[in-house]
Formats: C-alpha cells, sequence, structure tokens
C-alpha cells in the first residue's frame, strides 16, 4: 500500500457543515414549497390567509428543524433510531387509546399547538430502524429467513396499528417505504416475488369478501374502488372528486387559465382544494406547463437524494436516504395519481404543497436526516 | 465456491522462513476478501438501484403522461349515466268529471339533523321544542349530543314551520323536501282515491307511490312523467259525491245501521257519478289496517264494491226480465201464488200471504218469492246462469280501483234448480251494490250492457244487447209501480219518477243460517222511469227503524226513504228539473192493470 493510494477521509466539523449542506436539495425543497405558498393565495381568492401564512409559518419552522438535525451527526440518529422507532410506536397506541376522532377514523394527538399525527412520523421512523438495521447486520446474513422476518414484523407493527385506526393509505406506503428499503438492502428476490404474488392474492380475496359475512374492507372503501374504477357511474356522489378533479385539469389545458383564474376551483366546485386536492388548482390555473415543472422538481429532488446515496460509502447513510427518497416519491406519485383519476382516493397530501402541518413538518425532518447523511459522508 | 484460506500453510511457512510476520499474510488476505465482498455487494446494490431509478422512471412517465392527455382534451361536464340517487316525484292529479282537484301535491319537507355539525345544540332544542311541543326536550339534547351523525326529528313540516325552524338559525337543522299527495276535500271519495304513500325514500326525496283505489290501478300513468301536467280524469261529481256522502251518513243514524253504501251511475255511459261507502276515512291519513276481526269492520273496506252481499228482492227485476224477454210470460200472465211452495225439502214462503194468483206485475210490486220462483222454474237454470253473466253479475266489477279485484261474486258450488230459484229472489248469489247497479242499468236503459267505470266517458257505452227495448220499458213500468203502489211508496220523488226495487236480505251467519234480526236492505232504482239518466244503489247494513212500536227492518222503511232524500238532493245537482210524468208512460201503467 503505498503512500499515494491512501485516501484522505475528511468529515466536516462545526460551522463548516454549513457549507457541506446539499445546497440544491435545500432550493429544490423550497421551489416546491413557494408553489404551496403561491397556489394557498390563489384558493382563498388572494388571501395570505387562513392558509398561506399558517404554511409559510410551518415551512419556516420545518426549515429551522431540518438545518438543526443536519448539523447533528448521522451515527447520532442511528443510533437513536430503535428508540425514535419505539416511540413512534408507542403514539399510534396512544392515539388508539385518546385520540381525537375526526372524519370516521382516529389519527391525531392534540399536543396543544398542532395536532400531531403519529401515523406521518412512523413514515420515517419505520425507515431509519430498517436502514439502521441492515447497517447492523452482517451482509452475508440478509436474505436468510430469520432476518428477513425480523424486519417484516418491524414493518408490520405500525402497519397493524393504522390499518386499524383505519388509513388504508398510509398503511401501503408503510409497507412499501420499508419494503423498499429491504429491497435496496439486498433481500433476496425470491421473498419480493412472494409477497407481490401473496399481495395480489389478498386483492382478489377482498374482492371475493365484498358482501359476504367475511368482507375484508369497510364498503366506505370498496365505494372509493367502484368510484376509482368508473367514476362517472356517480358523478354527483361519490365520484364528485374525481369527476370534478379531472374537469379542472382539462380546463387547463397546456398553458393554464392565468394564476387565480380557475373557476373549479374558485367556484368551490371542488373538495379539499387546498389540502390533497390542491395539484388540481395548480394544474388549472398552470396549465401542463405548470404541472409538469412541479413534477420536475420532484424528480430533481428524487434525483439528488439518488446521487447523494450513491456517494455515500455509509451503508446506513445510503439506506436512510434512498428510503426517504421512495416515500417521498410515493407521496406525490399516489397523490397525482390520484388526482388523475389514476388511483383510488386515499387520504395522502401532495408533499410540501398541501395545506397540513404534520405531513410538511415529517418531511423536512426527513430532509434534515437526508442532508445529515449528506454533510456526515466521508469525502 | 473455493475459498481461499487465510492462511496458507505453504506461504506461512516460506515467510517464517524468510524471518517476516505471517500476520501481514492474513490481512492481506482478509483484505483482499472484504474487496469482494464489497464489490459484490455494491454490484448487487447497482442492479436494486437500476430496478428503483427504472420505477422511478416509469412512475414519472406515467404521471407525466396522464397530465398530457388530460390536459389535451377538452374539459366535459359528464352527465350521469345512471341517477339512482334522483326519484321522479310529479305526480299527476286527479280531477273530477268537471275539472275539481281530487288529489294533488304540495311541498312539504322532512327535518333531520346532523348533530356534528350543530353549533349549540341546547338552544337548538329548547327552540324546537317550541314550535312542536309534543317534542320532548331531553330526548332532543340527547340525540344532538350524541355520536349520530344523522337523526329524523319529524315529518311533513307546513312551510310556516320550516320559517320557524330556519329561524332558529340552527346550521346543523336540515330539510329533506318531499312531495306530498294530498287530498283537499278530506273524506270525500276517499274509497275511491285511496291514497299514496312513500315508496323509495332517501333524504333529499321521496318516491310517491299509490297504495289502493285509482292511486294503486292508475299508478304508473300517475308517475309516467311523459303525461305532463295531464291530470286523471274520473267520472265523479265532487259535488254529487259530497251530497251522496251527507245523505247517507244522516239515513245510517237515522236508521241506526252500521254502514251504507251508495252508487249513482250513469244509465248510458256507465260513468259512476258518486260511489259511497260509509263509515269511511281521510286518505291524507290512512288508518292501518285492522289486524284482527272482519276486514268489512274497517272503515278502509269500501261497501259498494268489495261488500259481496245477498241483496234479496232487487234480483226479482232479472227473473222477470228474461221471462218477458224469452217470452215465457206477458206483464198480465197470473202466476201460482200459493203457499208455501215446496221444492223436494225446502219450502219458499212469501212475506205475506197474496192470495191464489198474481200478475207479472204484481209479482213484482208485491214482491212475491213465490212468484218469482215460478219463473225462475219455467226459465231454467242454464239460462237463468247465462242471463245473470251476461249483466256482469258473476265476474268481478269493472270498476278501475284495486279493491274490485277482490270482488268476486259468490256463486252457488252447484248451480241447481233449487238454486235458481232461491237466486230469483235474492238468496244465494252474493254481489256488490256496484254491480247491481252495471245490471240494473244494462236491463233498464233500453236493454244493452253497462260496464260501470270510474273515468270520464265521452259518450254512452253501445255494449252488446241484453233484451229488446220493449221488455226494458216494461219492466221500468214495473218498478215505476213499485214506488206508486208498491213496496217503494216512500221512494216516490215529485217529479223526477223514480223506480225501482226494494230488497230486504237475512244477513248470512258465519257459522251457518241466518240472523233473525239482521239484515241488509237495498233500493235499487232509475229515474226518470219514461226516458232514464242515472241508477241509484242505496244499500243500509243492518238497519233498524225503531220510531214505531215495533224495529222495522225492511227496505221499504229503511233503504227507500233514504234513497228517495238522495235523489232529491242529487237530481237538481245533476242539473235535471222536476217534470210531469208524460201520459204515454200513464197509458202503459194504466195497461198493466
Amino acid at each position: 500500500m503505498s503512500y499515494l493510494e491512501y485516501n484522505v477521509k475528511y468529515v466536516p466539523t462545526g460551522a463548516r457543515k454549513i457549507l457541506y449542506l446539499n445546497w440544491p436539495l435545500i432550493l429544490l425543497i423550497t421551489a416546491a414549497a413557494s408553489a404551496g405558498f403561491l397556489m394557498l393565495y390563489s384558493v382563498t381568492g388572494g388571501s395570505l390567509r387562513p392558509f398561506a401564512w399558517a404554511q409559510m409559518i410551518r415551512f419556516g419552522m420545518g426549515m429551522f428543524a431540518m438545518l438543526v438535525i443536519a448539523m447533528v451527526p448521522i451515527w447520532f440518529w442511528r443510533n437513536i433510531s430503535a428508540v425514535a422507532y419505539g416511540l413512534s410506536v408507542l403514539l399510534l397506541l396512544v392515539v388508539e387509546l385518546f385520540g381525537v376522532v375526526g372524519m370516521g377514523a382516529q389519527r391525531w394527538i392534540d399536543i396543544g399547538f398542532m395536532r400531531l399525527q403519529p401515523s406521518e412520523l412512523t413514515k420515517i421512523t419505520v425507515v431509519m430502524l430498517l436502514a439502521a438495521y441492515y447497517d447492523w447486520l452482517p451482509v452475508n446474513k440478509t436474505s436468510r429467513p430469520l432476518w428477513v422476518f425480523i424486519p417484516v414484523m418491524l414493518i408490520m407493527i405500525p402497519v397493524a396499528l393504522v390499518l386499524k385506526q383505519p388509513d388504508l393509505g398510509t398503511a401501503l406506503l408503510l409497507m412499501i417505504g420499508g419494503g423498499a428499503v429491504m429491497f435496496m438492502a439486498g433481500v433476496h428476490w425470491a421473498y419480493f416475488g412472494v409477497v407481490i404474488t401473496a399481495g395480489v392474492g389478498m386483492v382478489a380475496a377482498v374482492f371475493q369478501s365484498r358482501g359476504t359475512a367475511w368482507q375484508l374492507i369497510k364498503d366506505y372503501q370498496f365505494r372509493r374502488i367502484d368510484t376509482f374504477l368508473n367514476p362517472e357511474s356517480d358523478p354527483l356522489g361519490a365520484g364528485y372528486h374525481i369527476t370534478q378533479s379531472k374537469i379542472a385539469l382539462g380546463s387547463g389545458g397546456w398553458t393554464g387559465k392565468g394564476y387565480m383564474q380557475g373557476t373549479q376551483t374558485r367556484l368551490n366546485f371542488l373538495p379539499e382544494k387546498h389540502t390533497d386536492f390542491i395539484f388540481t388548482t395548480l394544474a388549472e390555473e398552470f396549465g401542463f406547463i405548470g404541472g409538469i415543472s412541479l413534477l420536475t422538481i420532484y424528480a430533481l429532488i428524487i434525483a439528488f437524494c439518488i446521487a447523494t446515496a450513491l456517494s455515500n460509502r455509509d451503508r446506513f447513510s445510503s439506506l436512510l436516504t434512498l428510503g426517504i427518497a421512495m416515500t417521498f416519491f410515493l407521496f406525490f406519485a399516489v397523490n397525482m395519481s390520484m388526482v388523475m383519476g389514476l388511483a383510488p382516493v386515499v387520504g395522502v397530501p401532495l408533499p410540501l404543497v398541501s395545506y397540513g402541518g404534520s405531513a410538511m413538518l415529517v418531511l423536512l425532518v426527513a430532509f434534515g436526516l437526508v442532508q445529515s447523511a449528506h454533510v456526515h459522508k466521508q469525502r | 465456491m473455493i475459498r481461499t484460506p487465510l492462511r496458507p500453510l505453504a506461504r506461512i511457512l516460506e515467510a517464517r522462513s524468510k524471518g517476516e510476520n505471517p500476520d501481514s499474510i492474513e490481512r492481506e488476505n482478509l483484505r483482499l476478501r472484504h474487496e469482494q465482498m464489497r464489490d459484490k455487494a455494491r454490484v448487487r446494490a447497482e442492479g436494486r438501484l437500476l430496478v428503483m431509478g427504472v420505477m422511478f422512471f416509469c412512475g414519472f412517465m406515467m404521471v407525466g403522461t396522464r397530465m398530457a392527455l388530460l390536459a389535451s382534451t377538452e374539459p366535459e361536464e359528464p352527465q350521469a349515466t345512471v341517477r339512482a340517487a334522483q326519484i321522479i316525484s310529479q305526480r299527476a292529479d286527479i280531477v273530477d268529471r268537471k275539472g275539481r282537484i281530487l288529489a294533488t301535491n304540495m311541498e312539504t319537507n322532512h327535518l333531520y339533523a346532523h348533530p356534528h355539525e350543530m353549533v349549540d345544540p341546547v338552544q337548538a332544542a329548547k327552540e324546537l321544542v317550541k314550535i312542536f311541543p309534543d317534542l320532548k326536550e331531553e330526548r332532543l339534547l340527547k340525540d344532538f349530543t350524541s355520536k349520530r351523525k344523522f337523526l329524523w326529528i319529524r315529518k311533513q313540516l307546513s312551510p310556516e314551520q320550516v320559517q320557524a325552524v330556519h329561524d332558529i338559525g340552527e346550521p346543523g337543522l336540515n330539510f329533506g323536501p318531499r312531495e306530498t299527495r294530498i287530498y283537499p276535500n278530506g273524506h270525500i271519495a276517499s274509497h275511491i282515491l285511496g291514497g299514496a304513500s312513500f315508496g323509495r325514500e332517501g333524504v333529499a326525496s321521496a318516491e310517491v307511490v299509490g297504495v289502493a283505489g285509482v292511486e294503486k290501478v292508475f299508478d304508473e300513468f300517475l308517475r309516467d312523467p311523459a303525461n305532463g301536467s295531464q291530470p286523471l280524469q274520473l267520472s265523479l261529481d265532487l259535488t254529487v259525491q259530497a251530497a251522496t256522502e251527507q245523505v247517507l251518513a244522516g239515513g245510517m243514524m237515522l236508521m241506526n245501521a252500521k254502514g251504507a253504501a251508495g252508487v249513482v251511475m250513469d244509465i248510458k255511459t256507465g260513468e259512476l257519478i258518486s260511489l259511497v261507502s260509509l263509515p269511511d276515512f281521510d286518505p291524507n291519513n290512512r288508518p292501518v289496517p285492522l289486524t284482527k276481526g272482519s276486514a268489512s269492520d274497517s272503515p278502509l273496506f269500501n261497501r259498494s264494491v268489495q261488500g259481496l252481499y245477498e241483496l234479496g228482492s232487487t234480483f226479482k227485476l232479472f227473473a222477470a226480465s228474461q221471462a218477458l224477454e224469452l217470452g215465457l210470460v206477458t206483464p198480465d200472465t197470473m202466476l201460482d201464488t200459493r203457499g208455501p211452495l215446496h221444492w223436494g225439502r225446502f219450502r219458499i214462503r212469501d212475506f205475506h200471504n197474496y192470495g191464489a194468483q198474481l200478475s207479472v206485475t204484481q209479482t213484482i210490486v208485491k214482491s212475491s218469492n213465490i212468484g218469482t220462483a215460478r219463473l225462475a222454474i219455467l226459465i231454467g237454470p242454464e239460462r237463468q246462469q247465462e242471463y245473470l253473466r251476461s249483466l256482469g253479475l258473476l265476474d268481478v266489477p269493472p270498476v278501475e280501483i284495486l279493491e274490485s279485484s277482490g270482488a268476486k261474486p259468490l256463486v252457488p258450488k252447484k248451480w241447481s234448480e233449487l238454486s235458481s230459484l232461491t237466486i230469483s229472489y235474492g238468496h244465494g248469489l252474493s254481489v256488490s251494490p256496484v254491480h247491481l247497479a252495471g245490471a240494473y242499468a244494462s236491463v233498464l236503459n233500453g236493454g244493452t250492457r253497462v260496464r260501470p267505470t270510474l273515468l270520464k266517458q265521452s259518450g254512452p257505452q253501445h255494449g252488446e244487447r241484453i233484451v229488446s227495448e220493449r221488455t226494458s220499458a216494461q219492466v221500468r213500468s214495473m218498478l215505476r209501480k213499485v214506488v206508486t203502489d208498491g213496496t217503494a211508496s216512500f221512494g216516490d220523488v215529485p217529479g223526477y219518477q223514480v223506480a225501482g226495487k226494494t230488497g230486504t236480505a237475512d244477513k248470512p251467519k258465519p257459522t251457518g243460517g241466518y240472523y233473525k234480526d239482521k239484515v241488509i236492505t237495498t233500493f235499487a232504482s232509475v229515474f226518470p222511469a219514461s226516458d232514464p239518466k242515472y241508477v241509484v244503489i242505496v244499500t243500509l247494513d243492518e238497519p233498524e227503524d225503531r220510531m214505531g212500536p215495533e224495529p222495522r227492518r225492511t227496505a221499504g222503511w229503511t233503504a227507500v226513504p233514504v234513497a228517495a232524500e238522495l235523489i232529491g238532493r242529487i237530481a237538481p245537482l245533476l242539473g235535471m228539473r222536476p217534470e210531469v210524468e208524460p201520459a204515454a208512460l200513464g197509458e202503459v201503467t194504466l195497461a198493466a192493470h
């Protein structure tokens, strides 16, 4: 081993860390959030209140949290990931016992200044714990049945609790996010094959169970699937969301109607226009160009995450970054698909854009972890 | 896989011989092995990352393509293909022959609550109790603060009540509009109209369906939006119907009857001008059917159509008219009326002893059972049955209300000679008053068949011929004599030449046999006798005139005065002036002596 082959391993310390932040990622996140502010300003008819201003404040708080997390070494986060996971599962249990009942499902804990959704929190902590698990686990054991069984259990505990709330959308996101980390960690193909086959079988079973005594999902969930498969069947009832949203998207055309000119959204045809369906407002006012721009921003965020994961030799850091990228991808892919009638309506917000505290905060915390991994990688 | 040993013996021995530290060899080999492993893991990870990258790419492409597709389509407001939630509620009106409203719709509202949307449940409950004193405040408050998402509070609010509830200003109180069927005339024509109720019911609207009467029979027509606002026009005349109900109600009370039925029918067109059954009900608030006892005791029971009774001597007209028509007798043929008439084990008696012989006319005028039975013997059972069938007395009446389908006449199982004798004077065959009206009209209107109907007709029914004009005129003059010098002497209404036949029939016991003191009395009449326009049937159920020293139950004392009062009331309403009896009929009457 010659002297010339010697690599200088360097990790920034102190205030220098700020220079090593992934600034392009921060800019992209801010750009996406700004699109959100614009749209919230528009849906209230040109007013900061009540949505835009509150959203800006939350974004500011979230950014601060992100920077703080980014400054803390990534190995600290790895070390506490088990604790974080345990805490979030505990919170889910608390929700089960003392949660505020909203929209037919127990999803929130009122912690004074905001309503916390522990299910949002678990989306990060599951990814964190799995990344730490595979960092700890010797590579040659990755595909042994026992060592596959453990992470599957770790995913299924919060999934079961979330399903009980019931929140099918979050449960699916958790499963796919966790599964993605396992996939990236190199678990053997066959396991995924089995799970996917079983999943297809389950879906078939669910449809078979309709109307029988052992019906597996609730009637409202069946109605959502029906509406998804044929929204025109009931445009004034259950298909209303999707139909109106598609009208808004279509009326936007290629270039849109112009900022604050969207009639579908301004005239209150659209439900949930500031939360889950905010993308329709954007597409109506800025058209295809606006929509594809936002999609490009999201794609770039994912790309930067993959880039930093690839260049990171720390297994925990890269797995965590990829897991978070996957979760983020699922967020906007599911939301956009739902709005455009490609997927059933499940309550998933458009990340960084939709009005709402929990999701915004949780995503910025997640990006804080990505930043921390980026800052503290060996250069 | 063959692994390179970490400490190959040959090399270690070689190193030892050279005096080098053999551990470095182990370190070297370990490093190589780790590098191999890392490379393998890296290749695998890169493969996995590629798969994920492809997935991401597909996701982006899918979303982007969909966005482009949606952007390029013209927005189109979707039309509902299946309008399951929409219920067509506009129901056509029902009007009488002069266009007066019998049934129409009114917009009412059902009041319901969304407790989770309520701002001030306490205040709301308090205010609601002020508007609807029969609601319980504690109960409302309990409901409003419960976890229920939806509850009905009260049905069918008037517009004033709706306004009062609006004035509470509670956003959690909402209204479900209801097209409600209303019958502005209350109980008048209740049995004909039947009633309507809500069928399939949603929060925002409900379907109105007919449950009885014409509402049920013409349900399809009334609901069909293709008919536009065209109402269903009945043959009824609201004023005549009201007068009939009033007179019958008075008569029923005076005669201590438990029920009454009345039919006024146009003799040529078959249009039912009024069709009454008492006691009646208010179709706006239909009573529930009786769960025990006889259905005929319910006010819902339509005696004029559903009530199948042995209508007694009124049937004698059919024997007389058929015998005349067949040429077996003339009005002046003398019949042997010595009683009792023995037929096997049975004996047929008359109410009074009318002597040894009576002419056919006198048989009808005095209402001799024996005389009529002699006519039946001449006619024979087959011909009698055929004749009664041609008059519609053996089939369900064609009247367009739901209840008529159940009014199948009760006929003897075997139409024996004896049956034909008893049926000739009205026992052994049970029909309804509306049957009798149709048969009387067919015989007395000149001899052509008339089928009773509730729909307004444009002209006379030209039915098949039953009897000749001549026979028809002959029996009319007989019936006129029943009123002028026979059993129906209270039935004369000056100027209207009432002609009719009385009938008093003992009521059958449910256990078999007949009651001695319970009768059905009927007066079946036409007026004016010389050129009949209307048939009037009055039937009283268990009447008893207690004004004399002994209770009198015969039709002449009970049904006839009520019918006379009725004809006196309705004839002017029907636009008929009292007229002097024409001489021609007087001559026929004289000739019959």
